[in-house]
């Protein structure tokens, strides 16, 4: 199926500071695509530039295999980086601008707020809310009129870890029915929770892209102590299916190939006289991947 | 062109400084012609004052004295033009336009148009005002046309005002620093250029800086009498003024466009 979106060599410098070298990458229809970096990485420049809001020194970018790039942008629902609307007309008002540049119908604007829990305050100026209200409202704007993508910025932003959880079930359901999301995020667990595919950027270079499950393997750990630490670390270099000892922390890190599990590794070490005072499996989790990745 | 204008107009609609701003316009303007046309203002001050001002507002001479202090407070509405632009880059609400489907052209466009309406509004008003005065003062409606062509300078004058307002907005992006400039630049930096270069050419070429073209077509007509009566310094003719505030026009367009179309948002 052809691709969403599709970036080709995009660069962008600002000054001195080059914030995107060359990036290239696809975003395939019906995924939840997750562009991940630490600050400051380029996400937020790549989104302005594939929104038009940013003007790219090189590179291409195409949506919907080439669509007329205004016609395009009315069937993306969009949040970059803060909530933006007329700071002195209400919440049901805005939505009456955004419904009409998109061309979305204006009894849209109920569904939207009821689905994002705007309903009571529709008639409350813009400048009255509260930040986890004003994000609300932004990502009730980007789903008006039903668009085909979403392109959300640190949607989670300013919002309370019941915002948050709503919002992740949201794009869950949301994609469900064929909707295909970008979401740009410093936040590991976001991502790691909702995204089927993800580009990681350092420092405006991206560093790897592809389905989630191929980009961030997971590899387990097991850590593991006895009185003997010595003993315990040379015994385990004799044991198949060890990839990996490390020390730290007077602990051993251990990298298991896949089928090793915790009892395989205690039953060895008892068969070799050696008693463990601490077995445990750690999961490694995106974040220490990551940190890998970019450190 | 409609839905880009339905668009702007449910922006400002709502926005209070908009409704105070014309209103005032509307308001003041009439009384300020009253007071001009009976006398309350005057030089010296009270009832012994010398009522310099007091020009005829009777047909055709009231065309010049509404269209002239109404180019006065085409002020309110260039800084009403730079208010609610700005408000759009104070507030990101230009990107979330563009983000939403607007091409920057389109948003620009509807800002332009903007100028022309509430050029040709205020224009009309103009117009409404010297008939109202013409018809009280003149007794009758004969001459109504005559001179009426300051009606059509004034709304040139407008376009260049607002239009120069916009072009300064976009260009700077903040609201107190660009009305600051619009008014640093309107009162005191033009007119300082406009008299060194006037003082070192025969022909006033100084006057055709940007807004002093479109100044020089509904000049104070006090000073207007006092020049007929010196006599016959050379000038330019209105004609030249009117093309040249035109000309102007367009330069603030294209300059607006470049920036917009090049720039980040």
């Amino acid at each position: 199926m052809e691709p969403v979106l599709s970036i080709q060599n995009i660069s962008k410098s600002y000054g001195s500071v080059q914030a995107l070298k060359n990036v290239s990458f696809d975003v395939p229809a019906g995924s939840v695509f997750g562009v991940l970096g630490p600050n400051g990485s380029g996400k937020t420049t790549m989104l302005g530039i594939i929104l038009d809001i940013l003007i790219a020194d090189g590179g291409t970018y195409s949506w919907f295999g080439g669509m007329q790039k205004d016609a395009a942008r009315k069937q993306i629902g969009s949040l970059l980086e803060t909530p933006n609307f007329y700071h002195y007309m209400s919440a049901i008002d805005n939505l009456e601008i955004t419904a009409a540049i998109r061309q979305a119908g204006l009894e849209d604007r109920e569904r939207v707020l009821q689905l994002v829990g705007l309903t009571e305050r529709k008639t409350s100026k813009f400048q009255t809310y509260s930040l986890g209200m004003k994000q609300r409202l932004a990502i009730g704007a980007a789903l008006l009129g039903r668009p085909k993508v979403l392109v959300l910025d640190e949607p989670t932003n300013g919002l309370d870890p019941a915002g948050i959880a709503e919002i992740r079930s949201l794009i869950k359901t949301l994609n469900k029915e064929g909707i295909t999301i970008i979401i740009a995020s410093h936040l590991l667990d976001e991502i790691e929770k909702v995204c089927t595919h993800v580009a990681i950027l350092k420092k405006g270079t991206l560093l790897l892209d592809g389905p989630v499950d191929d980009v961030l393997r997971s590899e387990d750990q097991l850590e593991v102590r006895a009185a003997d630490m010595q003993e315990l670390q040379r015994i385990l270099q004799s044991m198949d299916g060890i990839t990996k000892i490390r020390l730290a922390d007077n602990t051993l890190q251990l990298a298991c190939a896949p089928g090793i599990e915790p009892e395989h590794v205690n039953s060895f070490c008892s068969g070799k006289g050696i008693v463990l005072s601490h077995l445990l499996l750690r999961k490694k989790s995106l974040e220490s991947k990551f940190m890998e990745l970019t450190s | 062109m409609k839905e880009l204008l339905a668009i702007e107009w449910m922006k400002i609609r709502r926005y209070r400084t908009f409704w105070v701003l014309v209103g005032l316009f509307l308001l003041l303007m009439p009384i300020w012609n009253f007071e001009v046309a009976y006398g309350l203002i005057n030089l010296g001050g009270g009832k012994q004052g010398v009522n310099f001002l007091n020009t005829a507002y009777s047909f055709p001479d009231v065309w010049s004295n509404v269209g002239f202090w109404g180019s006065i407070f085409v002020l309110f509405l260039s800084i009403l033009v730079i208010i609610i632009t700005t408000n759009e880059y104070t507030y990101k609400t230009n990107r979330q336009n563009v983000i939403d489907g607007w091409s920057r052209l389109g948003f620009y466009h509807a800002k332009v148009l903007l100028v022309f309406i509430i050029s040709a509004i205020a224009t009309a008003y103009v117009f409404l005002l010297g008939f109202i005065f013409g018809i009280i003062n003149s007794g009758s409606a004969a001459n109504v046309f005559s001179e009426i062509q300051q009606v059509g300078y004034f709304f040139l004058l407008s376009v260049n005002y607002l239009g120069f307002a916009l072009f300064l907005s976009i260009w700077i992006k903040r609201s107190g620093l660009a009305i600051g400039l619009f008014l640093l630049y309107s009162f005191i930096i033009e007119n300082i250029a406009k008299s060194i270069i006037n003082h070192w050419t025969d022909l006033p070429v100084g006057n055709l800086m940007p807004l002093q073209a479109s100044d020089e077509l509904l000049p104070f007509p006090i000073m207007q009498m006092a020049k007929t009566m010196m006599g016959n310094s050379p000038s330019i003719s209105m004609n030249v003024y009117a093309l040249a505030t035109m000309l102007w026009c367009l330069v603030y367009y294209y300059c607006g466009k470049m920036i917009l179309v090049k720039r980040d948002w």
